[in-house]
C-alpha cells in the first residue's frame, strides 16, 4: 500500500514538475510574440519604400531611414571584420597553444569578463581612445566599439568549437607532414566553420540592436554619408531619438526602424542555420 | 606512497632481425607522459618491406611506442622520449628533425577513422600537395593509383568529389589509408585501424595491407591476435611498457619463449 502511495506521489510531483515547465515556456513564449507582433504592427504600418529611399527627415515632412540604414551597415560590417580577425585568431590561440598556461588563463577570464561588460562602458572606453584624441565622433570608432562587443563572443565560441574537435583530427593532419599551422587553417578552421560561423553571427545579433556604445562614438547623422570619419547615421540611436520624441511620423519610422533590425538578424540567422545544414549534409 | 612498483624481473626474450634489414632501429627508448614513465628501455628494429605487429594488452605501451616514430607525441608538451631511434641511420629524437618533413616519410593511420572535412580527391591529394607541385593530370593519376591501393577505388571512383565524411566507416578507414600512402611514406604506421571495422572490411584493409608490403615498411598495433598472425612478418609482445618477446611472428605464435607471451597468446590473460 504504500508503495501505491509513494507512486501517487511521485505522478502528482512529476505532473507539476511538467505543467511548471509548460508555464515558464509558455511565458517566454508570450512575450517574444508580443514583440514579434508589436513589431509586425506598428513597424510594417510605417514600412514603405521610402524608408529605403529617403534620409531622417524634420518632423512633418516625408522622410525614410536610408542613411541610417547605409551608416549601419557599414558600420556593423566593419565590426564584424575587426571581430571576426581577432576573435578568430584568439580562439584558435586559446583552443591550440595556450594549454592551462597562466597567460593563457588570464585570456579566458578577460575574455569571459568581456563577454558581459555593459556596452556603455565599452562607448566610453572607445570615446576616451578615439573620440576625444581625434576631436570628432566619428563611424570608424563606432565600428571599433562594435567590434569590442562581438570579439569576445567570436572568440568564445571558436575556441569552444576547435575544442569539440577530435585531437585525432589534428593528429592525423600533423601525421601526413602538414605543418601544425597548415593543419589549422585547412583542416582545423574547416571543420569548425559551422560552429565559428554561428558564433560570428551570435556576434552580429548582439551588436546589430546596440545603440549605448554607438551615443559616444558615432553618435548620428541627420544626412547621407559614406564617410565613416564623421558622426555616422545608424538604427539604433535613430530608433532611440524618433522613439521618444512626440511626433507621430517619427515614432512610425521607430517603428520601422526597429522592424527592420528584428528582420535583418530573423534573416541571417535562416541562412546560417541553411549553410549549417547543407554544410553537414554529406 | 611511492608510484614506482618494487622493481620486478621481467624475462624478455627480444630477437634481432637480419643484419641490414633494419629500417627503423630503436635503442633504449624510454618514453614519460610528464613524470609517469611509458616506455622502459625498448630496444628493437622494424625491417624494411616487412609487417611487425604490436601485441599485448591495453596500457602496456604499443600505441605510445608507435607515436614515438613518427614524433606525433611532440603536439603535446610534457611528453618526451630518450634514447635513439634510428631511422636510415639518422637519431630522429634529436631535435635538428625537421618533424612535418620527418612525418610525410612515415605515415599513419588512426584507431578511428579520421577523414578530412573536405571531399574524398582532396582528403588524398590533401598531403600530396604539401611536398609535391603536380599538373592536375598527374595528381588526378596519384589519387585514383592511391585508392586503388587502397582498395577502394570501385566504391568511390565516380564520387570523389563528395564529403570524406558521407562514406561508411570502413571506406573512411580506407580513405586515411590512401591518403597515408598518397604521399608515398617509406614506413606506415598502423594504430589499431580496425578496431571500429566490421570484418568483411578488416579483410579487405588486411589486403590492403599485404599489398603495400611491397613498397612500405609497416608497423601495426592490433588487439586481433588473429590479424596479427595474418599478416605480419615478425610480432613483438609488450607487457606494462617493456617489450617483452621479439621474433617471427610464426615462432612467436607457436612456440613463444616467454611465459607471459605464452599466456597471452593463448588466451590465459589479456
Amino acid at each position: 500500500m504504500a508503495s501505491n502511495l509513494l507512486i501517487a506521489r511521485r505522478k502528482i510531483g512529476n505532473s507539476i514538475f511538467v505543467v511548471f515547465c509548460w508555464v515558464g515556456a509558455a511565458i517566454a513564449l508570450t512575450f517574444l510574440a508580443l514583440i514579434l507582433a508589436s513589431l509586425v504592427t506598428k513597424g510594417l504600418g510605417g514600412m514603405d519604400l521610402k524608408i529605403f529611399t529617403m534620409d531622417t527627415p524634420a518632423p512633418g515632412s516625408p522622410g525614410g531611414l536610408r542613411n541610417a540604414i547605409l551608416g549601419s551597415i557599414m558600420m556593423c560590417a566593419l565590426a564584424m571584420v575587426l571581430a571576426v580577425i581577432v576573435g578568430v585568431l584568439a580562439g584558435t590561440w586559446l583552443a591550440e597553444f595556450a594549454g592551462e598556461s597562466l597567460y593563457g588563463k588570464v585570456v579566458r577570464f578577460v575574455n569571459d569578463v568581456l563577454l558581459s561588460a555593459p556596452s556603455i562602458l565599452i562607448g566610453l572606453f572607445v570615446y576616451t581612445i578615439l573620440v576625444r584624441p581625434f576631436h570628432g565622433f566619428s563611424g570608424i570608432a563606432g565600428a571599433v566599439a562594435l567590434a569590442l562587443l562581438a570579439v569576445p563572443v567570436v572568440t568564445r565560441t571558436t575556441e569552444d568549437v576547435m575544442k569539440l574537435q577530435p585531437a585525432a583530427l589534428r593528429e592525423a593532419g600533423v601525421a601526413l607532414g602538414s605543418p601544425l599551422a597548415s593543419t589549422i587553417r585547412r583542416i582545423l578552421w574547416r571543420a569548425s566553420s559551422t560552429g565559428i560561423l554561428t558564433g560570428g553571427l551570435l556576434a552580429f545579433a548582439r551588436i546589430s540592436g546596440e545603440t549605448a556604445p554607438l551615443l559616444f562614438t558615432a553618435l548620428n547623422n541627420q544626412f547621407f554619408s559614406w564617410n565613416m570619419t564623421k558622426p555616422t547615421a545608424n538604427l539604433p540611436t535613430v530608433i532611440f531619438n524618433y522613439a521618444l520624441s512626440a511626433y507621430d511620423d517619427w515614432q512610425r519610422l521607430a517603428w520601422a526602424g526597429a522592424a527592420l533590425i528584428a528582420f535583418a538578424v530573423l534573416f541571417v540567422n535562416i541562412i546560417a542555420r541553411t549553410l549549417a545544414r547543407e554544410s553537414r549534409r554529406p | 606512497m611511492n608510484a614506482q612498483p618494487q622493481a620486478e624481473t621481467y624475462e624478455s626474450f627480444v630477437e634481432e632481425i637480419p643484419a641490414g634489414t633494419a629500417k627503423v632501429d630503436i635503442r633504449k627508448l624510454d618514453f614519460f607522459y610528464g613524470k609517469t614513465q611509458a616506455l622502459y628501455g625498448i630496444s628493437t628494429g622494424f625491417a624494411d618491406k616487412q609487417i611487425t605487429a604490436l601485441i599485448g594488452p591495453s596500457g602496456c605501451g604499443k600505441s605510445t611506442l608507435l607515436r614515438t616514430l613518427n614524433r606525433i607525441y611532440a603536439l603535446y608538451p610534457g611528453q618526451r622520449a630518450e634514447g635513439e631511434i634510428l631511422f636510415d641511420g639518422r637519431n630522429i629524437l634529436t631535435g635538428a628533425e625537421d618533424l612535418a618533413a620527418l612525418r610525410a616519410r612515415i605515415g599513419m593511420v588512426f584507431q578511428k577513422p579520421t577523414p578530412f572535412p573536405m571531399s574524398i580527391y582532396d582528403n588524398v591529394a590533401y598531403g600530396v600537395r604539401l611536398y609535391e607541385r603536380l599538373n592536375k593530370a598527374d595528381l588526378d593519376a596519384r589519387v585514383e593509383e592511391s585508392l586503388r591501393r587502397a582498395a577502394l577505388w570501385d566504391e568511390v571512383k565516380d564520387k570523389l568529389n563528395i564529403s570524406g565524411l558521407g562514406l561508411s566507416g570502413g571506406q573512411q578507414q580506407r580513405l586515411c589509408v590512401a591518403r597515408g600512402v598518397a604521399v608515398r611514406p617509406e614506413v606506415l604506421l598502423l594504430d589499431e585501424p580496425a578496431s571500429a571495422l566490421d570484418p568483411i572490411s578488416t579483410a579487405k584493409l588486411e589486403e590492403t595491407l599485404l599489398e603495400l608490403k611491397s613498397d612500405h615498411t609497416i608497423v601495426i598495433v592490433t588487439h586481433n591476435l588473429g590479424q596479427a598472425a595474418r599478416i605480419s612478418d615478425y610480432t613483438g609482445f609488450m607487457y606494462l611498457g617493456r617489450l617483452i618477446e621479439f621474433t617471427s611472428t610464426e615462432q612467436l605464435f607457436t612456440n613463444p619463449r616467454a611465459k607471459r607471451t605464452q599466456d597471452y597468446v593463448t588466451g590465459r590473460f589479456g
